[in-house]
């Protein structure tokens, strides 16, 4: 056979498997090394910091496990959370990550290296994606081979889909979770081709961890019984599949009840049923493969099929009936505005409001995915091509997830490693096809001068060749099992390889700096840390909500309670270390729709609230000095609504528009909007700030009133250094009883009396000393 | 099949087509009549193993009954008749037939819609044994044309949707339209109620976090290209045997993706201006 | 414990000697008290006339209040630079007086004179008045004192001056029935300078019966334009790494603005204003600018919720032990928030140093002497209460150490940290009251055997062979229940 470029010959087969080991363990390592560098940005640009929201509750559950031992963490009842109800932490929340946190803790601790426990939450989900890039490895080995494994390693090593959620400080569930998955995906996908019982134990294993960690399992609960149904319809049941499934199915389910959160979830929730129902079938088309093989008679398989397609209905119909009577939950309300997705909108306004609960266009996945994203179609059609066991997971991950990333942004973490995957594998065809030495034999020379002849009539041979091509392609799709001659595949010249080689190399670079710039400039922000430039160009940080949350932790009693809205209940528990009323943890939907409402009434309203709820101070956000968009005003409305469920008599979000349907917060603003709490926070004092000239606020770029409102039930407590956080302090009631109006409106008229007289007499000592 | 199409189309109504013998023959083609007659002669008894006479029954009966559909004033003016070997032999040795199915048409001989002609026409098989071509030939006999709509042929659907849904590529194609679908932002469009293209007629929205409807089918073409020409470059292009073929077209579809891939990243800079990278253009 | 707590290094013990009250007098005793915020610095000079032959030691007497409050003293001769040895007064004290002894450089003959300068801190001696201010006014402190000062010698004049940094004096007390000692005021005011005296022939003071009888306190009511710091607990670690070349010193400070209390609420509108129209309240502390030792490196300042980004660090080069040329590294530390009275604020600041240029080696004893700065001068703020634990190198025998100034505490204990098999010495010392003026080296010495120094890459590659064996081991068993 010719070849077009020269091969070494005397390389023994064992040398060549070695190196090829070899350079597969150090590539293996390089990836992981560029999977965890190119998460430090945050760390280098910022610091070791945790970032966002959830992080920080997960942080700091992490210090109560490291500090006083997992015990105490399962029984840790919060009572700062959620004041004045408390949350029972260790029964509603995934404990896998925080328990992995203080495995590692614990572990270095005994070998004598006492890592800081931040900086463990910080560096983990770096460290796991190492590891995610080790599983994808694994899993697209079984898809391919080992070089689409390592492609794939590279891919989700470096793609920014999942660096969004794992960069360095981004400690919060999805940081393991993603490794779990795949993994579990990969002892599945060992398990049914080798028909292996204890790779499906390691699967329930993992899947049990993965239960531990994060509520999206519900994806992996649903994705292997969806696999195995589709496979017992393809024909496709094997004894294989059977154990692969019991096994799986069997200890996972048992081992994910021992979690308390989940508890007997998966015997009573539907999010849980599918994975059931194809335990059952797999039971009953196991038993009827067994009766086949024993009986003969026709008549007698006809009355067994019979019967078990009406045990396959009885069942679906107790499925049902369970369902309607109630004892089996229906969706829950997360999962099934997936499926209708005006559903949460309407009707659990809090999930609507959270922002990576919004659908995705399209810019965002060519950003978090580029060249995969247009790979990943290549590489589903690679997997039909040879549609083995295994690839028809692919195949129903990459539909599935591709919903659900259109769906919701977050979940555009699940469709990643598909992607990658899916991408890995037409990339290293291609690259397999293009790299092969060996080209097929010259044709007849015939047929090749005949081509040579009309290289000059340019349309006409074009035409012929995308003819010839959807012929050939036709000829390619059905390959293989016609038994008519195979006809060798194969590239011709050096040239053509060249192009592709190059071609695919400078693809794969600008991947790399695509998901450098990524990453280093959309997804390494803490967002707890704002940062600007200064003039001159070097880095300048924002570090109000720091300073807000250290003020409050060190110079405010212990027990003071503090109100805010829900998105910064995390961060003030975390970081000022005081009680909150509500937090990221939306349980209780009440209880935000009372801060929503004392946000958003009058101060008479508001006050009794407060002072029921025990509030000592008031947090708000407020970006119109700055011109930081993610604050409260613009989050207000949300606050409407959602109170607005809760009381409708009380508010209406119309009226916090103007009558021409605007949503203003200048003089034109509503008189609902004006007499607001939020509103009041915002602008106290904010118009005195620009001394005689005109106010701005620079997030909705209107001009305010210069008679800014005033405050009666509270008072400006601190406000940073860029107003961004502001807190006030609310007011006991008087001592003498009157309303805190007039009281201060007492306090004030005293203060006038006081001053002028002290004026006239400055002036007239003045006049005297002339 | 055959059998699936009769079980759908049996039993027959009594006045469809009219069982001939001997001498109802004789009645019905008498030399004065006012009516016309379409008359089928066959073999049906399974002795005679006439299998075209088989195969093309159904198609006579289903004719027959689209007649007898018609109103009675046009009905009782054009009659359908069935002669079997087997009922009379007589008239098959009479007219000097040796093979079945024939159809003759007599026209009718006195009244109104006599044409002078007695002599009966042949339907020619050669048009097929299909009844459509069959009724369409036979309406040139009687007074107005047979109203026959060829009958929903559910199992040839039936074999047809299963081997498409048997087949991987159909799967391969809902497969890929739908992920390309869903990652151009078509659920974006779906739940943010975008409009299909902007109220200036721009049909790129601005923003990063926004598009119209009409982006998802600009993307996912562009997605589409770019795999298609992956995959003719992985599993087309080797097949081809011609060395200067394949280099031909190795170098038409990296030019493609060279191109589609840089109209991909200017419109991804449309969207993000911030974006620091280009490609060709 | 009474003893005041500046004792000298080269501390040496007396022969008993009484104080005699007829071996000295004063003749003239000049108090002269610089006011300040948290740190009062307070000079008194002391013109001694010997009135018998070989007088060595000359004997101060301090009140209780007094005594209570100073928290350094020195004395020296005046015009000469090396302080004197100062001791506690062998016997025990009078009914609320303490009595030091100075060790005179040499013996007085009879008649001799000689001034000695007694230059003492105080801690803790002012307090604002009023307790609470709002963020506009201005910040006034009141300073409490003794009218006297004691001695057990026949003083024939003494005046106490107290000056204020600013000319406005709310008040000051005005000591009455002062007839014994003198006719014309017993206090003057002019300008900043508040002075009490000249008082005439005082008899020998430091007993109790003249201290019940003329001793009075006198208060100084004075405004004070800066701020008031107050480093309620310092927490210093010094670790010393020979594997590293590195001492790595880690302070945790919890800082308090000890002025009068933030009346009302902090609002940032006036405060923005202020800083616009460069009229910062006086009592707020908008930053602390230290000076760190030169040469070093990986300088980290975090708090709680992380890094003091506000903050910036200007390092100065290296410079070897012993060289003259004093340079420091300047760190501007701005915590989160201005820190107004009341407030605290906590935070770490930590450093790394070459371990050359603090340690050395001593030949003939085979120790290593390693030189530790007790703490970093924070300019005019007291620290109330420091801990300094002194980690030593792993396997190190023989330690000793010198403080420059007596402990409140010692204690031993062991340190275990990155890679250690036994852990590390560890030495802790508690201090109060520290000031600037403490900020000196401390030494430590000690033996590091060889087999200490391989302890640690020994351990380690003890721990990687054994997983190494492990693999090997883990490949060639076989688990498998069917046999192949």
């Amino acid at each position: 056979m010719p070849q077009a470029i020269p091969l070494p010959s005397d390389l023994s087969p064992a040398t060549v498997a070695n190196t090829a080991s070899l350079l597969r363990i150090i590539a293996l390592s390089l990836i992981s090394g560029a999977a965890i560098a190119s998460r430090l940005f945050a760390v280098i640009n910022f610091e070791s910091i945790i970032h966002e929201f959830d992080p920080w509750f997960n942080y700091r559950a992490t210090r109560v496990l490291a500090s006083k031992g997992f015990y105490e963490f399962w029984n840790w009842f919060d009572p700062t959370a959620w004041y004045p109800l408390g949350r029972v932490v260790g029964g509603t929340v995934y404990p896998g990550l925080m328990a992995t946190s203080g495995v590692i803790y614990y572990g270095l601790r005994a070998l004598n290296l006492p890592v800081d426990i931040r900086n463990i939450c910080v560096l983990l989900a770096p460290g796991f994606s190492a590891l995610t890039a080790w599983a994808t490895y694994m899993f697209t080995k079984e898809m391919k081979d080992e070089s689409a494994g390592l492609l794939a390693a590279a891919f989700i090593g470096i793609v920014p889909g999942y660096i969004s959620r794992s960069v360095a400080g981004s400690y919060d569930n999805e940081a393991i979770a993603i490794f779990l998955l795949m993994f579990t995906f990969f002892c599945w996908i060992k398990a049914l081709k080798l028909g292996s019982a204890l790779f499906g134990t390691v699967a329930a294993v993992f899947y049990f961890y993965m239960v531990a960690a994060w509520g999206g399992y519900v994806f992996i609960t649903n994705m292997i019984p969806l696999h195995a149904l589709v496979l017992i319809l393809m024909g496709r049941f094997t004894s294989r599949l059977y154990v692969a499934y019991s096994s799986w199915y069997v200890i996972g389910t048992l081992a994910s009840m021992q979690v308390p959160f989940v508890g007997f979830q998966p015997v009573s929730t539907s999010e849980h049923m599918a994975a059931l129902g194809v335990f059952g079938l797999l039971q009953i088309v196991a038993f009827t493969q067994l009766v086949r093989s024993h009986v003969s008679s026709k008549q007698f398989q006809d009355i067994l099929f019979v019967a078990l397609v009406s045990a396959g209905v009885l069942g679906v119909a107790a499925f049902v009936g369970l369902t309607y009577k109630g004892t089996i939950a229906p969706w829950t309300g997360r999962f099934y505005s997936l499926w209708d997705t005006g559903y949460a909108k309407k009707y659990i306004p809090i999930i609507a409001s959270v922002s990576e609960h919004q659908p995705t266009a399209w810019p965002s996945f060519f950003m978090d995915l580029q060249f995969l994203i247009f790979l990943f179609p290549a590489g589903v059609i690679m997997c039909f091509h040879q549609l083995r066991d295994e690839h028809v997971f692919v195949i129903i991950y990459a539909v599935m997830a591709s919903y659900f990333a259109g769906v919701m942004v977050r979940l555009m973490l699940t469709l990643t490693p598909v992607v990658c995957v899916a991408a890995a594998v037409a990339f290293s065809s291609l690259l397999d096809t293009y790299l092969d030495a060996h080209e097929p034999e010259p044709e007849a020379s015939a047929t090749d001068s005949a081509a040579s002849v009309d290289t000059g009539k340019k349309p006409k041979k074009e035409k012929a060749a995308t003819g010839s091509a959807l012929a050939d392609l036709v000829a390619a799709a059905t390959p293989t099992k016609k038994g008519d001659a195979p006809k060798f595949k194969g590239v011709y010249g050096t040239d053509t390889r060249f192009m592709i080689v190059m071609n695919a190399i400078a693809m794969l670079s600008f991947f790399v700096f695509h998901c450098t710039w990524a990453t280093a400039n959309a997804y390494s922000s803490p967002s707890v840390v704002l940062a600007s430039q200064n003039q001159d160009g070097s880095q300048h940080i924002i570090d109000d909500f720091r300073e807000a949350y250290y003020w409050l932790r060190q110079n405010t009693p212990e027990t003071a309670v503090v109100m805010s809205w829900w998105d910064y209940g995390y961060q003030i528990a975390g970081m000022a270390d005081r009680p909150t009323l509500v937090d990221n943890n939306t349980w209780n939907n009440t209880h935000i729709a009372t801060v929503g409402k004392a946000m958003s009434s009058s101060e008479e309203v508001a006050y009794p609230i407060l002072r029921k709820h025990d509030v000592d101070y008031v947090l708000v956000i407020f970006g119109g000095l700055l011109g930081y968009s993610g604050d409260d005003i613009n989050k207000f409305l949300w606050m409407v609504r959602i109170a607005q469920g809760v009381w409708p008599e009380e508010i209406q979000e119309p009226n916090y528009f103007t009558p021409q349907g605007e949503y203003r917060v200048d003089s034109m603003a509503s008189n609902a909007m004006k007499n607001s709490l939020m509103y009041k926070m915002s602008y106290y004092r904010f118009s005195e700030l620009f001394g005689g000239g005109q106010a701005v606020d620079r997030v909705r770029n209107q001009q305010l009133p210069k008679e800014g409102p005033t405050l009666d039930v509270l008072d400006e407590a601190y406000t940073t250094e860029n107003w961004i956080v502001r807190i006030y302090q609310v007011r006991k009631e008087d001592l003498l009883g009157r309303d805190l109006k007039s009281a201060n409106a007492f306090a004030k008229g005293k203060k006038r009396k006081r001053s002028k007289p002290a004026s006239r007499r400055r002036a007239l000592s003045a006049a005297a000393s002339t | 099949m055959l059998h699936a199409k009769s079980s759908l189309h049996s039993p027959l109504p009594a006045a469809a087509t009219i069982k001939l013998d001997t001498a109802s023959f004789e009645l019905l083609t008498s030399p004065t009549r006012d009516w016309s007659a379409s008359i089928q002669l066959t073999a049906l008894d399974p002795r005679r193993r006439c299998n075209p006479c088989k195969e093309f029954s159904p198609s006579w009966n289903a004719v027959a009954k689209a007649w007898s559909k018609t109103s009675k004033q046009h009905r009782d003016t054009h009659f359908f008749a069935t002669l079997d070997f087997d009922d009379g032999q007589a008239v098959f040795q009479q007219l000097g037939l040796a093979s079945a199915p024939v159809v003759y048409a007599y026209p009718a001989a006195e009244g109104s819609r006599s044409t002078g002609k007695t002599a009966p026409s042949t339907y020619d098989f050669s048009h097929g044994f299909e009844a459509g071509p069959l009724a369409q030939h036979l309406s040139r006999h009687t007074p107005i044309p047979i109203p026959y709509t060829a009958p929903f042929d559910w199992a040839r659907w039936t074999t047809t949707a299963a081997g498409v849904l048997a087949n991987r590529w159909t799967w391969a194609v809902v497969s890929i339209l739908t992920s390309l679908v869903m990652t151009s932002g078509y659920m974006f469009t779906r739940i943010r109620n975008s409009p299909f293209m902007g109220g200036d007629g721009s049909w790129i929205a601005g923003g990063f976090q926004n598009q119209y409807g009409q982006e998802v089918q600009v993307i996912s073409l562009v997605y589409g290209t770019l795999g298609f020409a992956f995959i003719m470059l992985t599993l087309v292009i080797p097949y081809q045997s011609s060395s200067q073929r394949q280099r031909f077209q190795v170098y038409l579809w990296t030019a493609v993706i060279a191109m589609v891939y840089s109209i991909l990243v200017v419109l991804f800079k449309a969207k993000n201006r911030g974006y620091p990278f280009r490609l060709l253009l | 414990m009474l003893l005041p707590r500046r004792v000298p290094l080269l501390s040496f013990i007396l022969l008993v000697v009484g104080a005699n009250a007829d071996s000295f007098e004063n003749t003239a005793i000049v108090r002269t008290v610089d006011l300040g915020g948290s740190v009062v610095q307070v000079a008194t000079t002391f013109a001694v006339k010997a009135l018998e032959a070989n007088a060595r030691v000359y004997t101060i007497a301090l009140g209780d209040a007094e005594m209570q409050k100073t928290s350094w003293l020195e004395a020296r001769v005046k015009g000469q630079a090396t302080p004197l040895a100062v001791t506690d007064h062998p016997g025990s004290t009078d009914n609320g007086v303490h009595l030091v002894d100075i060790i005179l450089p040499k013996p007085l003959a009879l008649n001799a004179t000689l001034n000695i300068i007694l230059d003492a801190i105080q801690t803790h001696a002012t307090f604002p008045w009023p307790e609470r201010a709002s963020q506009q006014e201005p910040q006034s402190l009141k300073y409490g004192s003794d009218l006297f000062v004691l001695s057990p010698y026949k003083t024939l004049v003494q005046r106490t001056k107290i000056k204020s940094p600013t000319p406005n004096i709310h008040g000051f007390s005005t000591p009455e029935k002062m007839e014994d000692f003198t006719f014309e005021e017993p206090v003057t005011k002019s300008g900043a300078t508040i002075t009490y005296g000249p008082y005439n022939n005082i008899v020998p003071s430091a007993n109790a019966a003249f201290v019940k009888k003329y001793q009075r306190p006198v208060q100084v009511h004075f405004e004070y334009d800066y701020p008031v710091g107050e480093v309620s607990k310092l927490l210093r670690t010094a670790e010393i790494s020979h594997w590293g070349a590195n001492l790595n010193i880690q302070d945790e400070i919890w800082l308090r603005n000890a002025g009068p209390e933030l009346k009302g609420h902090f609002s940032r509108l006036e405060h923005q204003t202020q800083a616009f129209y460069n009229r910062a309240a006086s009592h707020v502390i908008p930053g602390l600018t230290l000076h760190l030792p030169a040469g070093i490196r990986n300088t980290y300042y975090y708090d709680l919720v992380g890094n003091v980004s506000t903050s910036r660090l200007r390092t100065a080069p290296s410079v070897p032990k012993d060289s003259p040329n004093k340079q420091y590294s300047v760190l501007e530390l701005k915590p989160r928030y201005p820190i107004m009275g009341g407030w605290n604020y906590s935070f770490t600041l930590g450093w790394d140093a070459p371990l050359a240029d603090s340690a050395s080696w001593d030949k003939s004893t085979g120790k290593y002497i390693v030189e530790i700065p007790v703490l970093t001068p924070f300019p005019a703020t007291v620290v109330n209460d420091a801990e300094l634990k002194i980690i030593l190198p792993e396997g190190a025998t023989d330690v000793d150490f010198a403080t420059p100034f007596v402990a409140h505490s010692t204690s031993f204990s062991t340190h275990t940290t990155y890679l250690d098999t036994t852990g590390r010495p560890a030495i802790t010392l508690r201090f109060t009251d520290l000031t600037e003026k403490h900020a000196l080296p401390l030494y430590v010495s000690y033996k590091v055997p060889l087999s200490a120094h391989l302890k640690k890459p020994i351990a380690v590659a003890v721990a990687f062979f054994s997983v190494f064996v492990f693999g090997l081991a883990a490949r060639r068993i076989d688990l498998r229940i069917h046999q192949k």
